[in-house]
Order: C-alpha cells, then structure tokens, then sequence
C-alpha cells in the first residue's frame, strides 16, 4: 500500500463521529494541560490512559496523540500571559514572548505561536506519512536478533537523554529494569520478586508507576508552594500577526519545522530540546541578536514551531520502529501494549486501519487545535483564573480513578502513592526520573527478543553477531556507548 | 543526610535484588534463566548506590525540602490518597471520596467549608456521570449499593 492510499483509509477510519469527537476531546485536554502549570502533558497522559481502555484502539490514541501535541500548543499560552511556562516545552517562550505582551503585542504573539504550531505541525505530517512507512518496509525482515539490536538500541540512546548526573541517570533505568522483571516470567511461568503477594504476580501496573512518579509527585512538588497567576492581558486583541510579523516569522518557522522534526526522531532530543535549540539557533544568526529576549517574534516562532514539529518526529520511531524516542512516546507505547498491540515493523502491515488511522488522526486534530487555540484564546484566558487549590484535588481524584479503572485493584493506589513520593524524594535530589519509564517499558521486550534469539540459536550469543542487521545495531549502540563513555571523561577532565 | 540515606538504600536494595536472582537461576541449557536480567540490573543499581555514596560530585546542589506549612500540604495530599486507597473498596468510591476530597480542600490551600462541601459534591458527580455513566467504568460500590 502506498503512501497516499494509505492515508486516504486512514482519513476514511477516523472521518466518523466517534473517533472525530474523541480526538476533539484530547485536542481540548491537551490545550488545557498546556495552558494550565503544574500539570505537564506527560503527567495528563498517565492520568488519561485508562480512559482510553475503554475506547477502540484508534480513538484512544487518537485521544493521546491529541493531547501530546495539544500541550505543545496550549504551553505558549500561559508563557506569554503569565511568564510561567505552561509546559517544559515552552520555557523559552516565555523570554520574547512575555516580552511581547509587556508590550500590548500579546495577541500577535499568541497568533504566531499557534499559526506556526500549525504550519510546523502540518510540515512534519507530511514527511511522516512517507518516511515511517520506508523505514518499517526495511524494518519488514526483522527477527528476535534484529529486534534485540533495535531495542538495546533504543535503550543506549536513552542514555542520551539523561540530563544532570549520569550516574543517578543510570540508577533510574536500572531500576526500570529491575521493577519491569517483577512478576511471572513469560518464558517459563517462574514468579519473580513477587515474595507469595499474588498482586505483584502480573507485575507492577505501568499506569500505576506512571501516575505516581509524574502525576502525583507533582502535585506533590507544586502544593508546597501555591502561586498566584498575574494575566498581563486581559482581552486579547490582533491574533492575526501583521506582514512585517510574518516576514520576520517565515524562515524561523520552516528551520524550525525541520530541527524540530529531526530532534523528534532522535532518541533523548524531542520538543524541549527542540525549542531551545530552535531559539539557539534563530539569535545565532540573527542580524540584531540583542533583540532576542526584548520582545522578538522569531524567539516566538522558531521554538514554538520546532517543539510541535517534534511532536511528529517522535512518532516515527514509535511507529515503525517500536522504540520510544522520549517518556510521551514510551507511554504511548505502554497504551498500545495494553490494548494488545505491539508497535513495531510489523505494525504497519499487520494494522494499517491503526497506523495510518493515528496519521490522519494528527492531520485532523492539528486543524482543531488551530481553531480551538486562536478564536478559544479568551476561554484559555479566563481558565488561567481558577485557582491552584480547587484544581489540584480533583486532579488527585482523577489520578485515584485512572489508576483503579487499569485492574479494578486498590492495590494499584497504594502503588500509586507509594511511587508518588519516591517521585517527589528523586527529584528533590535531582534525579531525572524520564530515563526510568524508557527502561521500564523497554526493558522486558529488550529480554524477550534476547531470550528468543538464544533459543534459536546454537552458537549462543553469537547469533547476535551473524546476521548482519543485528550485528550492526549491536554495534552502534557499542559504538554509542563508547562515545558516551569518553564524552563523560572529557567533561570530567575539562571540569578537573 | 537524606540523600546519604536513599544511597543507602540503592545499595540494599540491590544486594538483595541481586542475592533473590541468583536463586532464580542465571544460565540454563537454552541461554538466559530469569534470573539474569534482574541480577544484572540489581549488581547495577547496587554499583552505582556505592558511587553515588563515595561521590559527592552527583549529590543534589541545594535540594529545598518544604518547611511546616508546604510540608502540611503536601502529607495532606498524600493522607488524602491513602484514605481513599482505604476506604474505596470498604465503603465505596463515593463515600470514600467525599471522606478524602476535604482533607485534600482543607489542606492544600484553606478552602472555606461552603467551598469544600460544593466542590466535593461537584467533583464526585462529574466522575461518576462521567467515568461510571458516560464511559462505562464500574467504580467500587459500598455495602449500600453506591
């Protein structure tokens, strides 16, 4: 099937009433999570999840591609009125954007933010809809081998994704390793680290897991200190950016879309990295740099278009590939795990309904965020009004409910909770807890494909080694790790 | 102090992750027993709890732990799950949540009592309308019937 038919039945999938009003929906939670601090788009997907267990598989992730990107829209929001970034994704926006408001110029930066969302967004459709189907093509002839390379892969670069201490880094996907094992082994029926407590015998609940480390540490972290919004606008007037703003916007919107992609599809870059190298990159080659930080639109556009950009970028890998570039996409895979489907090259042929279903599902739900973000401006306005202490106890209830609706087990709150604070104790201390969920959701499909390969094998470990696919993804993530290695040393040495 | 603590702890806790894989098994006639993955991740996690403790290059520059009052908060939140955790499948969802969602009202921020009884009351007719009507999801019911 190519391209082009695969995307027609993809729009013939999600054209119906259903599957439309639930990408709405996520588009509609999404621009809310981004609007609103303190709730980031990864903690809103956790809380959301066993939503979608109900739903047929392509609402649900129709629903949670919606609220992904919708978050990449709605952080810019809160940045430019409030100067507190809805959002990681939108901390740079704050500098210019902010700014712009200061100076009665809010509509036009909202205005840009959205319009280059959508043109980025949209860009980075497009090169999605034919270059994951190429890459899965190649994927096609992948077998446990290849797909232990792939994975070991995919874990090495998220070695590339900690920021702060590596070694605390590396503590956190070894211990998504460790908590992944807990439970009956697959391959022969042995109970493990489950010490005779029958809930532990399915293992521990991802959800769980998810909600407690995101969701509830940090509600945790954000009731120890209860800030006040302060709108600088209160009616916000001229959306529409004037010429001279789109003359200025254009070639930081396109660079943007291209960085932003790129980033996406790498393992550890993905939106926040994006958009901070975006604005990097725009005051580098700016004509004026002192502009930048003083109200200039291009710090608006750029990195508002590359971390949307990235948003499609992200999902190659995780669509042809089956490899999560970053925590978002590794909890989409854990949903499409859950619903009893596993991502990976053979995803495209086997449920292309799905595949090209969540393609057309971003095309359409780009559209909506672009009418929900610019005519809806004042609704986003007034909901920044609602106080902190009225939002955060029902957020708490949502999370008890998502985390019960997975098994119907209080057991699973209890789980919740008890990782909720060791969320809130690791990042006190500075612990970067995304690598984890990687490890996690990674790490038993690492030891299936291995366990697998030595099966079929009879030279061990060398089969590994003798087919040349695996053999060279084996040898990349070596020569990644390696790479690693001595980048940290040089950085030792430079800092000694 | 703390993060001495937690340190501590990685070592523990992988030491006996370690000892409870090795009684597993780590190597049969067909490669890998399930004891090796976790061995490997717990002989990890117990390295880096020991440089981590011998390092003070990783320890965290200034952590901001919270004082009496954003202390109070945050255990209220956490009081609040845990009683709900309690009471959902002893009382029911509904009961158990209007029990927990004024612990969470009061201690978060002050809530005034018409506030909490509104929200609380709001609050649990949205979930159930929403999650155990509009999307199907049995929510716990209580020896009463709800």
């Amino acid at each position: 099937m190519d391209a082009l038919s695969g995307l027609a039945m993809g729009f013939s999938v999600m054209l119906t009433p259903a599957n439309l009003y639930y990408c709405f929906l996520g588009s509609l939670i999404g621009t809310m999570v981004g609007v609103l601090p303190g709730l980031g788009p990864l903690a809103a997907l956790a809380l959301l999840l066993p939503v979608t267990f109900t739903l047929s598989p392509i609402a649900g992730l129709a629903m949670l591609a919606a609220i992904f990107y919708g978050a990449m829209y709605g952080g810019s929001t809160t940045s430019i009125l409030v100067n507190i970034p809805g959002e990681a994704a939108s901390v740079i926006t704050c500098l210019d954007g902010h700014q712009m408001a200061l100076q009665g110029r809010a509509g036009a930066a909202l205005g840009m933010a959205a319009l280059g969302s959508f043109i980025a967004g949209t860009l980075s459709l497009v090169v999605l809809t034919f270059f994951a189907p190429a890459l899965a093509a190649i994927a096609i002839r992948f077998g446990p081998p290849e797909n232990f390379g792939l994975m070991a892969l995919g874990l090495v670069c998220t070695l590339f994704m900690i920021t702060g201490s590596k070694l605390k880094g590396l503590l956190m996907i070894a211990l998504g390793f460790l908590l992944s094992s807990v439970g009956m082994d697959m391959v022969n029926g042995n109970e493990r680290f489950t010490f005779g407590v029958t809930n532990l015998t399915a293992g521990v609940e991802l959800l769980a897991v998810v909600i407690g480390l995101f969701g509830i540490s940090e509600i945790l972290l954000n009731v120890e200190r209860i800030v006040q919004n302060t709108l600088v606008a209160e009616r916000i007037k001229k959306l529409l950016p004037t010429w001279s703003d789109w003359k200025a916007s254009f070639a930081p919107i396109l660079r943007g879309s291209g960085l932003g992609f790129i980033l996406g599809i790498v393992p550890g870059g993905g939106p926040i990295t994006a958009s901070f190298m975006s604005y990097a990159m725009e005051r580098r080659i700016a004509r004026e740099p002192e502009r930048f930080g003083k109200g200039a639109i291009e710090g608006v556009a750029g990195p508002e278009s590359a971390n949307n950009a990235a948003v499609a970028g992200s999902m190659i890998p995780l669509l042809s590939l089956g490899i999560p570039s970053n925590p978002i996409t590794a909890l989409l895979l854990g949903a499409l795990i859950i619903q009893g489907i596993q991502p990976g090259p053979l995803f495209i042929t086997q449920r292309p309904d799905l595949f090209w279903g969540v393609v057309a599902a971003m095309y359409i739900g780009n559209v909506m965020l672009l009418v929900l973000n610019l005519p809806l401006i004042g609704l986003w306005v007034q909901m920044l009004r609602i106080p902190y202490r009225f939002l955060f106890p029902i957020i708490v209830l949502l999370a008890m409910v998502g985390t019960y609706s997975a098994n119907k087990n209080v057991f699973d709150i209890w789980v919740m909770l008890g990782f909720g604070v060791l969320g809130w104790l690791l990042r006190k201390l500075e612990y970067d807890i995304a690598p984890f969920v990687l490890a996690f959701v990674l790490a038993p499909l690492l030891e299936q494909s291995l366990r697998q390969s030595m099966t079929m094998s009879v030279d061990g470990a060398m089969i590994l080694f003798q087919r040349p696919v695996s053999a060279g993804l084996v040898a990349a993530s070596l020569f990644l790790l390696v790479l690693m290695v001595i980048r940290q040393f040089k950085t030792k040495r430079g800092d000694s | 102090m703390v993060e001495r603590l937690l340190n501590l702890f990685w070592i523990l806790l992988g030491s006996g992750g370690a000892w409870h894989a090795w009684t597993l098994g780590l190597r049969g006639p067909s490669g890998p027993e399930s004891g090796l993955f976790p061995f490997i991740a717990s002989c990890a996690i117990a390295c880096l709890g020991l440089a981590l403790m011998a390092t003070r290059r990783s320890a965290a520059g200034n952590p901001q732990w919270p004082d009496a009052g954003s202390g109070l908060r945050a255990a209220g939140v956490a009081l609040g799950i845990a009683l709900m955790a309690f009471g959902m499948d002893r009382i029911g969802f509904v009961a158990a949540a209007a029990i927990a969602m004024p612990v969470l009202l009061r201690t978060i921020d002050r809530a005034s009592w018409l506030e909490t009884v509104l929200l609380t009351a709001g609050a649990i007719a949205a979930i159930v309308l929403i999650f155990g009507r509009l999307l199907g999801m049995p929510l716990p019911r209580g020896p009463w019937g709800w």
